[in-house]
């Protein structure tokens, strides 16, 4: 205990120094803008900027990810009150309920409770990760390579099997990645595998390309060939001051909500969305003012912002657990991260904490001072925020798309991988217009690759014998586990999805 | 007008064909398995397989889907294709161009581009605005960060 107060303390440290401080102002200024702005997320963003590995030194740089990360669920939230364009799945349920106030003249508290309780969740959150992330490494530490299996499968599942409209479609997307994981040189015989000759593909297919063509390029061709009817009915802003009433309404909300949403960003299954809207329904159960929320027709409840709001920030700090710990990325953005660790020669794992721990715990520690930079930047400069929504939609777009060519043709100067994100946005297009989910695309293409290397390692030691999975208890609880998420999910989802019957 | 089942069944070849095609490269690929007991061709008979179940999935949900007619495209605005060709025209043209005439120009072609798909009527402007975007993003990358982009012109000129 005592030692993660030093390690806790020398990150402090660390991440206080001038340029470090530096990076994590850039981090979550770029994050909060890039939140309000539709179509360029965290994940595009970060991608584009993962050239900066090569130039300035790993603690400021992933600093600077990491705030981008969170960041842009800050920012994220302003744009669902004040307009009603939720940018991600996970920011839905505050448009609905946050708008509705602001349609009501709350603009002010709703904006007020969406960012003091993503500061209050994320600090709660990081205060369970710095205890919590030491101990998971120190388990994880005597994993082999038959349990990293059981739980890159037990990844798998819930990625594909939670997020999304139907399991179906999230496992069909998870193939795909797979797939696609499947290009280049096999790792351990040296075969080429589905090159059909093409040297630029013997490499493997970068996972920054497939997401900035997942996500920007397609976003850009979806919005042209199918543009959403935008309700650019922009409310006025009020005074940001919550009532006693309010404050009284929202804390307990803010606490259920990072209650809800840590645990379910630690677990391998990332998302933010089941968190999200399992806080939503359990603040309409418990709230005493049913007659406030949207569904009744209401002026808009505060506990359906404030929660919400909590469990998405909290379990994207979660989501840092399995990533920093295990390796295992559960999101888009967390996948792009991993890649920027790994253009350090860092490999997230049970041994960061050991080999790399000064980085580890100043990385830590900047999320305590990230919170604060973005609650003092997001209250008093909501306004200019906002205002960052009169730059022209197209111009806007264009630019996107300038930024992702950048990302892609800056990792390895080839006007192949042009033409390849401009086909796999095609793709993503289709997918976008048959629901299928995207997220399971990069995680199927990330972690392919190290579960059929695990899977082989493991069978190695276990000279053939499969059943090494169900003999060694932590791969058969796993495996339990994995079977419990297959049907879990379909419970509670019944249930958040009840929402969408009841508007 | 689009018919929901035959787009449905669309996805399912489609998801069948990657399928085969895993399937028919795994089995070329050699079956040596050197000190290793999985060689490199079961975990791609593995997504294989994955995705044809799948594929036959999908196809039954096809077939029990109601033959109706989506009226989805009607909304659609017109220009809605032509602005997806001048998006996919602007990053084709970046492909073909970014080591010809350079990074800069590429790209202030590609914003041009893509603000006429976006349906802006004023090229000229968008151009200036496009460089104007374009030269310090390209300062910031190559000077600040140290990513190699193609220089402004290429030598020749």
């Amino acid at each position: 205990m005592s030692e993660i107060f030093s390690s806790l303390l020398s990150g402090f440290a660390a991440a206080l120094v001038p340029v470090n401080l530096m990076w994590g102002f850039v981090g979550c200024l770029l994050g909060t803008a890039i939140g309000v702005l539709p179509g360029i997320g965290p994940a595009l963003t970060v991608a584009v900027l993962l050239p900066i590995t090569a130039k300035v030194e790993p603690t400021g740089a992933l600093i600077m990810f990491a705030g981008i990360y969170y960041g842009a669920q800050f920012g994220g939230s302003t744009t669902s009150i004040l307009l009603n364009t939720p940018g991600e799945s996970s920011s839905m349920v505050t448009a609905l309920e946050g708008n509705l106030m602001a349609r009501h003249g709350r603009a002010g508290p709703a904006l007020a409770t969406a960012a003091i309780g993503s500061f209050v969740a994320g600090t709660f959150a990081t205060v369970l990760l710095t205890f919590f992330a030491p101990f998971v490494a120190n388990v994880a530490l005597k994993f082999g390579p038959a349990e990293y299996f059981t739980i890159l499968v037990f990844a798998f599942t819930t990625v594909s099997a939670v997020l999304g409209a139907s399991m179906v479609r999230g496992l069909v997307s998870l193939g795909m990645g797979l797939a696609i994981g499947l290009i280049g040189l096999d790792s351990i015989s040296g075969a080429a595998r589905f090159t059909g000759n093409i040297p630029e593909l013997l490499d493997g297919i970068e996972v920054v390309l497939v997401a900035v063509a997942l996500f920007a390029v397609s976003e850009a061709l979806y919005s042209v060939l199918f543009p959403a009817n935008e309700d650019f009915g922009q409310h006025k802003m009020t005074s940001l001051w919550m009532t006693k009433a309010d404050w009284k309404r929202s804390v307990p909300a803010w606490l259920r909500g990072t209650a809800i949403g840590f645990p379910f960003g630690s677990i391998p299954a990332g998302g933010a969305e089941i968190p999200t809207f399992l806080s939503y329904s359990a603040e309409k159960k418990l709230c005493k003012h049913p007659e406030e929320f949207a569904a009744n027709n209401g002026k808009g409840a505060i506990e359906g912002v404030a929660g919400p709001e909590a469990a998405n920030n909290a379990s994207v700090t979660g989501s840092l657990v399995p990533l920093l710990t295990l390796g295992i990325p559960t999101s888009a953005t967390a996948a792009i991260l991993l890649a920027a660790f790994q253009n350090y020669n860092l490999q997230p794992g049970p041994l960061l904490f050991q080999t790399s721990g000064d980085l580890v715990w100043a990385l830590v520690a900047s999320l305590y001072i990230g919170n604060v930079i973005l609650l003092v930047l997001n209250l008093p400069l909501v306004g200019l925020w906002v205002k960052l929504l009169a730059i022209p939609r197209q111009y806007l777009s264009a630019g996107i798309l300038v930024f992702a060519t950048i990302g892609v043709y800056g990792m390895r100067q080839s006007a192949f991988d042009l033409l390849l994100m401009l086909g796999i946005g095609w793709v993503g297009v289709a997918m976008r217009r048959f629901d299928f989910p995207i997220a399971p695309v990069i995680v199927g293409m990330l972690l392919g690759p190290m579960a059929e290397k695990q899977l082989r390692n493991a069978l190695m030691i276990s000279e053939g014998k499969w059943t090494v999975f169900l003999t060694q208890p932590i791969c058969a609880a796993v495996l339990l586990l994995t079977f419990a998420m297959l049907v879990v999910p379909a419970i509670l989802r019944r249930r958040g999805m009840s929402l969408g019957e009841d508007d | 007008m689009i018919n929901q089942r035959a787009l449905q069944g669309g996805t399912a070849l489609f998801v069948a064909a990657v399928g085969t095609i895993l399937a028919v490269g795994a089995a070329r690929l050699p079956a040596e398995k050197g000190y290793s007991i999985l060689g490199p061709q079961v975990f791609p008979f593995a997504v294989a397989t994955l995705l044809i179940v799948l594929a036959a999935v999908l196809a039954i949900q096809a077939s029990r889907a109601p033959v109706k007619q989506s009226s989805d495209v009607e909304s659609q605005p017109t220009g809605a294709r032509a602005g997806a060709a001048w998006l996919t025209a602007g990053l084709v043209a970046v492909a073909a161009l970014i080591n010809v005439v350079g990074f800069v120009l590429a790209s202030a072609l590609l914003f041009t581009m893509a603000a006429r798909g976006f349906g802006s009527k004023s090229p000229v402007r968008d151009l200036a605005i496009g460089i104007s975007l374009v030269l310090p993003v390209y300062w910031l990358f190559t000077a600040g960060l140290g990513v190699s982009l193609p220089p402004l012109l290429n030598a020749w000129i």
